[in-house]
């Protein structure tokens, strides 16, 4: 199979899917497909860890949801950041920052 | 919700698929292109489905070991309430498993709702009463709603001779259905055939399973043969199950339901005239499936109106009444042990309400978790989900801990149990009990777990962030408040409760029961046949007897240190009685089926005098007072009022059953044969010598001089000099006898009492803490009070009038409650009315009195706080 998504470094997809949803509310595959390109084709994700990812995200109360038309006028579910996951994004941006910063010093150290 | 989720991922594998064929794929060659990438359908939904399920186990788990460790962190606070829950639920489970086994747990038998129990009543009076062998030989060939109907004769009782020294067997005569009515199967051998209930054809006997290992040394091939019963072989055709008992009223069976041997009742067919008259039988029956006991009881009034038409002098006042056998069995302690049941569950309330309030004292210090939980984005379906974990832990290990308190505690229940309790063999820790604990915990969990959510509801995050932990919400102390004039109320209900019972069992014990009962000693004596030449219901000899008598009673008072001695048939409060219809000479006879009836006592000369009756005119019996003498009797008090009113009725004449008149020589002092709450009736008594049919089984009476029990070798002695053949036991003095037929209202006046006292103490730890609580929050304000000059006297009267106020509530409505159980338990009070005022008021001060103190030493250290203290006090 074609998933990429073990190469994730854990707990990081959440966060790039909020990264993903803070620019407009998305569906499922659009969320996919934008992961796809942004990681310029790295991050080809399976449909299983990305929708169990939305429902962990959703149970915390980090993106909200809502069944709208799509471009085509098909029925698909769309997903927006909350207050909470915008909030929750920027913390993890920066913390992300940080230890990859961190890590980065200590790999070039040796 | 299921479905969503197939239409969203559908949906996205339609996008995917849409994708590749504008890349020029088929739809076929696009659709398995996206299972190859993005994984089958099927499996997705089940991972995301299970993702789903394990993350609420995993939250389920995360709560717990938060509440653990957050309950590890304040050990006091958890032991104490695991300790206060453990108690109550301890002691709801231990009342429980006496309620269940006796009245809940259905009956040992299969279908036990179609049991009923069938009983003579006298039209006039409505009582129910033994059935006459020729009646019931009617109402079994009569009624049509009945799939079996059996009878059983609690009264032979058999000597084992064989096998070392004689025993007596208590032995019970039954009818040949019996068993299958019941549904008992036997554990070796067989039942009785029918026509093994025939006379002359019924010497035969069906073992009870510790006759048979105690006396038979539980040999595997006993079935088929002979032993020696009253010097007659009868063949053992089966032994009964270990498990089996025969549930009954103690009452009704001589307060022995455990049978040794059983026979068949070999009534003849059609039975004898006589066997119309003699009350002995009570009467089992299994109603036809798909019968009402309605249709059966109108069944049974057409056969009673018939035997009144055939058989006026008879049965002509005489109805049938069938009673479910589960029913009759415990009507008469239903009542008290749904009141401890009752009483039980008001002392965990009050539990509960105190361990609410030691979680709103604790909810206080979480409050500031809790808001900043809630600012910080944590749902309240979340909080609350984690708060009932922490109370649900907290009840679980309560629980458990009171489940172990209650399985030792229950042995120790069944010690002090009464005797005479119905089904008491039942009483064990079973499933139903278990499950109960289980409920009633949960259920606490879930009442005072979520309390401090409950409260936090009231609470803006921001408010509570703002308070520095000082401030308290404003419901708080309206729910304080509550809690306390609840368990003020509930501890006072409980009080008048165990005040008026006890008050009850005072009066009990203070009846003076018309006899002596210190030093004396009894015991029972076996004839074998042969002193009854083989009597049976009929007319016997009694010279036989009345030599055995005398020349033990010749052997008994020559014992130093026994002052006087004699026999009886019936001793007083022993729960057996007999009683028969007379004329008195010179009136005009009465209707037919109407009869006078006293109860009847054949007793030996010295009697009256050994037991300390009173003679209060004539004579008592004396030794010339034999068989071929003139027939002479004695009257009590009350059969005296009641026949002769004013008039002596000493010289006066009585009959029994057309036989000879009876002179009465004396009138003796009444006395309370049934129960010390019972009225004494009319009683005759007639000399042993001269009673119209035998009594086997006399029963020896001792007055003594040292501690009775110390005479029982001697007393065994002298009867086995005079024949060893006759088994002496049922060995008591009369102390015991008085002290077992008080048993039920001792022991739930034990168990209210106890409770009450527990509730009390509980609600006075509450009432402590809440006052010391409320005190600790007004400190500051106290200070200022003081520091402008407020005196100690006017802050003391300023917190006492707080908690004269709740406690002043609480009682009043407790009174209310009070006054609703009087109500319910009046029928279990002797001697006074339910609404006894003395009672009410003397508990209602005596918990006002608690209640102050424990608000009085909180008080008493507000009132001296030092201002400066205070003032800077956060």
């Amino acid at each position: 199979m074609g998933d990429k998504s073990g190469d994730l470094v854990q707990g990081t997809l959440d966060m790039l899917i909020l990264k993903t949803l803070a620019l407009e509310p998305m569906h499922g595959y659009g969320i996919a497909v934008r992961l796809e390109q942004m990681s310029k084709g790295v991050f080809r994700l399976n449909a299983g860890s990305l929708f169990v990812a939305f429902q962990r995200l959703q149970r915390d109360g980090l993106i909200r949801s809502e069944w709208k038309a799509t471009e085509n006028s098909r029925r698909a579910k769309y997903y927006a950041l909350t207050e909470q996951g915008r909030k929750r994004l920027n913390s993890e941006t920066r913390e992300w920052g940080r230890q990859v910063a961190a890590i980065a010093r200590i790999l070039e150290a040796s | 919700m299921e479905g969503e989720l197939d239409e969203e991922l559908h949906s996205f594998l339609e996008m995917a698929a849409e994708e590749k064929m504008k890349e020029g794929m088929s739809r076929k060659d696009a659709l398995r292109a996206v299972r190859l990438e993005r994984g089958n359908l099927e499996v997705t939904k089940e991972v995301v489905r299970s993702a789903g399920w394990e993350s609420f186990v995993e939250t389920c788990w995360r709560d717990l070991r938060f509440a653990l460790r957050t309950l590890s962190k304040s050990p006091g606070f958890t032991g104490v309430v695991v300790l206060t829950l453990a108690l109550g639920i301890g002691a709801n489970t231990a009342i429980f498993t006496v309620v269940n086994g006796v009245i809940l747990k259905p009956l040992p038998y299969p279908q036990p709702g179609r049991l009923v129990m069938l009983w003579e009543r006298q039209l006039s009076g409505g009582t129910l009463g033994s059935v006459a062998p020729a009646n019931f030989f009617d109402w079994r060939e009569q009624s049509r709603s009945f799939e079996k109907m059996a009878a059983i004769d609690p009264y032979p009782d058999f000597i084992l001779t064989g096998s070392g020294e004689p025993r007596r067997l208590v032995g019970a005569a039954v009818s040949s259905q019996f068993f299958s009515l019941l549904g008992v199967r036997m554990a070796l051998g067989r039942d009785f055939w029918p026509e093994e209930d025939r006379p002359g054809y019924n010497q035969v006997v069906v073992l009870s399973n510790p006759t048979w290992s105690q006396y038979f040394g539980g040999s595997p091939d006993i079935a088929g043969k002979l032993i020696r019963l009253n010097n007659t072989e009868y063949t053992v055709v089966g032994v009964l199950p270990r498990d089996f008992s025969l549930v009954s009223r103690a009452s009704d069976f001589e307060s022995r339901n455990r049978f040794d041997v059983w026979t068949p009742l070999a009534l003849p067919s059609p039975p004898e005239p006589w066997q119309r008259s003699a009350h002995a039988l009570c009467v089992f029956a299994r109603l036809e499936s798909g019968a009402s006991l309605r249709q059966a009881q109108a069944d049974l009034n057409q056969v009673a109106a018939n035997l009144q038409r055939l058989y006026p002098a008879d049965d002509k006042e005489r109805g049938i009444t069938a009673v479910p056998l589960a029913q009759y069995v415990v009507a008469n302690v239903r009542t008290a042990l749904f009141t401890l049941m009752a009483a039980v569950g008001m002392v965990l309330l009050i539990a509960c309400s105190n361990i609410a309030n030691l979680l709103l004292t604790r909810g206080v210090t979480r409050q500031k978790e809790i808001a900043l939980r809630i600012a910080l984005g944590a749902s309240r379906r979340r909080l609350a989900q984690q708060l009932l974990t922490e109370g649900i832990v907290l009840v679980l290990f309560g629980g458990l801990l009171g489940f172990s308190f209650a399985r030792m505690g229950v042995p120790a229940i069944l010690r002090y149990l009464p005797a005479d309790l119905p089904r008491a063999s039942e009483i064990t820790v079973d499933g139903r009990v278990l499950t109960f604990t289980l409920l009633i915990s949960l259920l606490t969990g879930i009442l005072f777990g979520l309390v401090p959510l409950f409260q936090s509801q009231r609470v803006s995050a921001q408010d509570s962030l703002k308070q520095s932990g000082r401030g308290m919400a404003p419901g708080q102390s309206r729910l304080r408040g509550a809690l306390i004039i609840g368990q003020v109320a509930t501890a006072l209900v409980l009080l008048t409760g165990a005040g008026l019972m006890t008050k009850s069992f005072w009066a009990l014990l203070g009846v003076s029961p018309g006899f002596q009962t210190e030093h004396i000693l009894t015991a029972r004596l076996s004839l074998p046949p042969r002193y009854t030449n083989g009597y049976k219901y009929g007319m016997g000899r009694h010279r036989e007897i009345t030599a055995f008598q005398r020349e033990l009673l010749e052997r008994v008072r020559n014992i130093p240190s026994v002052r006087s001695a004699a026999f009886t048939a019936y001793l007083p409060l022993a729960g057996v009685d007999n009683s028969r219809s007379f004329d008195v000479e010179g009136r005009p006879a009465k209707p037919a089926g109407v009869y006078d009836v006293t109860k009847y006592r054949p007793v030996s000369p010295g009697y009256f005098e050994t037991i300390g009756i009173p003679i209060e005119r004539g004579r008592g019996f004396e030794a010339g007072d034999v068989e071929d003498r003139p027939l002479v009797v004695a009257v009590n008090e009350s059969m005296a009022r009641m026949f002769w009113g004013a008039q002596n009725p000493v010289g006066q004449r009585v009959r029994f059953d057309n036989g000879e008149w009876r002179t009465i020589v004396g009138v003796v002092g009444d006395v309370h044969y049934e129960g010390l709450a019972e009225k004494p009736g009319p009683e005759m008594y007639i000399p042993y010598g001269q009673v119209p049919n035998v009594e086997a089984r006399p029963i020896i009476v001792a007055r003594t001089l040292i501690e009775p029990t110390n005479l029982i070798s001697a007393l065994r002695k002298a009867v086995s000099e005079v024949d060893p053949s006759v088994p002496m036991d049922q060995i008591e003095t009369m102390k015991q006898i008085v002290s077992t037929s008080v048993g039920q209202p001792r022991f739930r006046t034990a168990v209210l009492f106890v409770l009450a006292f527990l509730a009390v103490f509980v609600a006075s730890i509450g009432l402590y803490g809440v006052m010391s609580y409320l005190i600790s929050q007004r400190t500051r304000e106290f200070g200022i009070r003081v520091a402008v000059g407020a005196s100690t006297g006017a802050l003391l009267r300023l917190v006492l009038g707080q908690a004269v106020k709740l406690v002043s509530i609480g009682i009043s409505l407790g009174l209310v409650g009070a006054m609703v159980l009087a109500k319910s338990i009046a029928s279990l009070l002797y001697g006074i009315t339910p609404f006894d005022t003395a009672t009410f008021a003397s508990m209602s001060l005596l918990l006002a009195l608690v209640a102050f103190a424990a608000s009085y030493i909180p008080a008493r250290r507000a009132a001296s706080v030092d201002p400066m203290v205070a003032l800077r006090y956060e």
